[in-house]
């Protein structure tokens, strides 16, 4: 069950970091509802509606960077201590194929943040589904999804980054990975991104890998 | 098969600087072997090399047998790795960091790890990153017993290392790989603590191998003369036994492995004369300076 010491080397790891995160990220949710509540309470339920069927208002939108630093911030916690004094040999080293031990890392990573996001987003939900119906609730979450998916991209960039041995690689991956990242970020109308989505979802799921490359390089010496 | 590593033709570049070129040598079972040679000869290329870190331009090395950019899980595990400066998960504790690794090996002992995690003063929930150097060089090196690797390769272990840890890490390491017949290719910068450790030497510098022997035949055939000229323009550079040669005005510090009697001959022969000719006795250090020179 060696999988199971990875996860506790990466938990170790990232703990307090994910926990933080979190935490921060239930507050961001809870102050969200709070400013929803005060604008019931002070602007009239009818106002609301108007401002987000009419006008367009997205009351969510201070969620959009929210999965983005997560992903970045579980990266670096995760990766950067690898890279201190080239750590990722003793990884390397362990009696397990070099890829497999980092996607054992990379998918614990992952799920980590899945979790989080579900904690964080579902607790939205459920108090979203207090002030509005269902399908104004599905909607807001097809609009968020690009932003959630945005930040396992995130995530997957950072790891290959980080794990990049070369500065000047770095730097390239850098802008184009903050490139790519916008496409996340296009300004649109609620669930405007619905046909986009599945695609958004297969360069994540492409983009889940990158960090091999990084390892690859690494393990013939590029310096 | 009696060789634990087997690197044949190893030649590697960074950019257009030649690191080494042809370098062959092997690890007989049972032995420790130190690898010497100044700064930037290709020690630590050689160790990355040697773990799979690093692929040669050309030539390939083995152990056990298998080539070390492919090693597989299980020969890995027979395979301990200290990395320059004991590098470790500092993000643990000691009692989470022997825990972590038991789980991989299946020969794994606890005992030794312990005993000298004992001899630390530091309790167990206190976090690798706040010990001192030395004490971090004690959990590497009772991580690689409890694994009970059979080969253990060393990348400087003497870095960062304060006397009485460096001794207390040699005396440990080599009563350990004689008691279980355990392999050993290590480099150090110090190479008094070589002495102590090694049984077996290559040393390298820019232009290859410059020696591989047991440290008792090089130390037997390499000599040094220590004499002083009459006339201290007389050259002997040029003479085929000279392996070094060190000239201060007219003092003379002559390396070789040929015997006093032929460089007495070549100094009569070509009408040099000298005074207070003498053998110099040699630890490892000077015959280390000696062969690859202080420059």
């Amino acid at each position: 069950m060696m999988w199971k010491l990875v996860v506790y080397k990466e938990w170790l790891k990232i703990r307090w970091f994910l926990v933080g995160y979190t935490l921060l990220g239930i507050l961001g949710v809870g102050y969200l509802l709070l400013t929803v509540k005060h604008d019931f309470a002070f602007s009239g339920g009818k106002n609301i509606w108007n401002s987000i069927l009419f006008l367009g208002n997205q009351f969510f939108s201070p969620l959009k960077y929210v999965s983005l630093a997560g992903g970045l911030i579980i990266a670096i916690a995760q990766y950067f201590p690898e890279t201190v004094n080239k750590r990722i040999k003793l990884s390397f080293h362990l009696p397990l194929g070099e890829n497999k031990v980092l996607l054992m890392m990379h998918t614990f990573g992952a799920v980590s943040l899945l979790l989080s996001f579900v904690i964080i987003f579902g607790l939205f939900s459920g108090f979203c589904l207090i002030y509005f119906p269902v399908q104004m609730v599905i909607y807001s979450l097809i609009t968020i999804l690009p932003w959630v998916l945005a930040g396992f991209s995130a995530y997957f960039l950072g790891a290959l980054i980080i794990l990049e041995p070369h500065w000047m690689f770095r730097f390239y991956y850098s802008l184009v990975g903050g490139f790519f990242l916008t496409i996340f970020f296009v300004p649109a109308v609620t669930s405007a991104y619905s046909p986009a989505n599945s695609g958004l979802f297969v360069l994540t799921a492409i983009l889940s890998i990158a960090l091999l490359f990084s390892a690859y390089r690494f393990r013939k010496g590029e310096m | 098969m009696n060789n634990v590593i087997e690197c044949n033709n190893l030649t590697h570049y960074y950019g257009k600087k030649k690191v080494f070129e042809n370098l062959n040598f092997q690890v007989s079972k049972g032995s420790i072997l130190g690898l010497l040679g100044k700064n930037g000869t290709g020690k630590t290329t050689t160790i990355n090399i040697l773990n799979g870190f690093l692929q040669p331009r050309s030539g390939e090395c083995l152990i056990f047998g298998e080539n070390t950019q492919h090693l597989s899980p299980q020969t890995k595990s027979r395979i301990g790795f200290l990395i320059e400066g004991h590098i470790q998960y500092s993000f643990m504790n000691i009692r989470q960091i022997e825990r972590f690794y038991s789980g991989f090996y299946p020969n794994w002992k606890p005992a030794p790890f312990w005993e000298l995690m004992s001899k630390l003063d530091v309790t167990h929930t206190q976090k690798i990153s706040t010990m001192s150097c030395g004490q971090r060089s004690q959990v590497a090196l009772g991580l690689i017993l409890a694994q009970d690797p059979d080969l253990l390769i060393l990348d400087d272990f003497s870095m960062g290392l304060d006397p009485g840890y460096r001794r207390l890490f040699i005396d440990y390491l080599r009563e350990y790989a004689k008691s279980e017949n355990k392999t050993i290719f290590t480099t150090s910068h110090i190479v008094q603590d070589m002495e102590r450790l090694i049984d077996d030497l290559l040393i390298i510098d820019y232009k290859g191998v410059l020696a591989q022997a047991s440290v008792f035949q090089f130390m037997d055939s390499f000599k040094r003369f220590d004499f002083e000229l009459e006339n201290d323009k007389a050259d002997m550079k040029n003479a085929s036994f000279v392996v070094n040669l060190d000239k201060m005005k007219n003092k003379v510090e002559l390396y070789t492995y040929s015997s006093e009697s032929i460089v007495k001959k070549y100094l009569d022969d070509n009408n040099i004369k000298a005074s207070n000719f003498a053998q110099v006795k040699m630890v490892l250090e000077d015959a280390f300076i000696g062969l690859t020179g202080k420059y």
